[in-house]
């Protein structure tokens, strides 16, 4: 039978597990493969700095031996993110990535496609277009308006991937 | 069901409380909705956790805290209470009065064992006022 599934990078940032589609992911480096700029320039491209964590306010200690930077590029953007640990790299059942509930109203709408649970741990995954900074934090969309999104997706009922 | 959150009484209709267990951890959620910031995992099921405690400005009480799972209009939704276990109480409908509490969804007042006690409208919960009215 065949089964549908989307790749994804989970990363940690302090004690939030985040989940990147795969298909964006162009490199993983290591402090000293990432050096001391800010951007990252590979095969040509320069990948602007991401500080994901910040954005999400999240606490996250960027200074451990497992910190990594994330080459990722959806092809118009592309940025260097900077994570405090690489989990892995998984594959998972489209059915098994949930919206994130409704009862979320705000921007975090935007920074999140959905969500899943991975070895026990739940995993928010990253939109892309947002934290590549091509969707500004806007609309702090009402109930009702998140109902509909929901309503208008696969979403409702898992896929969210 | 009578609970208390930060030592304050309050109540809620049966039919809106989904279950009580013991509080697990819950997991933080990077989130700018307000009191809406975490989830609940139970087996292979999560639920967003409503912080009432910080709503009321009343932590919570007690060493083995409670889960009340509030069924919401938008799904099921976990609120952490204190230790001190709920209690079953039966009220005349027309005892219940308005009130003009601000500070949490109500449904109105009733006085149980001479105390006065806000009735917490689990169902609209963090809901904008418009769609709290609609509901």
């Amino acid at each position: 039978m065949f089964v549908e599934t989307a790749s994804f990078l989970v990363v940690r940032l302090g004690v939030s597990y985040v989940a990147l589609p795969a298909d964006g992911v162009r490199g993983v480096l290591t402090r000293e493969e990432a050096g001391n700029e800010q951007a990252v320039t590979a095969a040509g491209i320069v990948y602007q700095p991401v500080d994901l964590a910040q954005r999400l306010s999240v606490v996250a200690d960027l200074s451990g031996l497992e910190m990594r930077t994330v080459l990722y590029s959806n092809g118009r953007s592309h940025g260097a993110i900077r994570v405090e640990q690489v989990v892995r790299l998984t594959d998972v059942e489209r059915k098994d990535c949930l919206p994130l509930p409704p009862q979320f109203q705000r921007d975090e709408r935007n920074w999140f496609g959905g969500m899943m649970l991975y070895q026990d741990q739940l995993v928010l995954i990253v939109n892309p277009s947002w934290a590549l900074g091509e969707l500004a934090d806007v609309v702090p969309a009402s109930v009702g308006q998140a109902e509909l999104m929901i309503a208008a997706t696969p979403a409702a009922v898992g896929g969210s991937c | 069901m009578v609970f208390s959150v930060g030592g304050v009484k309050l109540a809620a209709r049966t039919e809106d409380v989904g279950g009580v267990s013991p509080w697990t951890e819950s997991i933080p959620v990077p989130s700018r909705t307000p009191f809406v910031q975490a989830m609940l995992k139970r087996g292979n099921h999560v639920m967003p956790v409503y912080d009432l405690a910080s709503r009321l400005s009343s932590p919570v009480q007690g060493d083995l805290l409670l889960c009340l799972e509030a069924r919401h209009l938008d799904g099921p939704m976990a609120i952490c209470i204190d230790a001190d276990v709920p209690s079953l109480e039966t009220v005349d409908a027309t005892a219940i009065r308005p009130n003009g509490r601000q500070d949490v969804e109500t449904l109105g007042v009733v006085t149980i064992g001479g105390e006065d006690v806000a009735i917490v409208a689990l169902q609209r919960l963090g809901r904008p006022k418009q769609d709290a009215v609609r509901s």
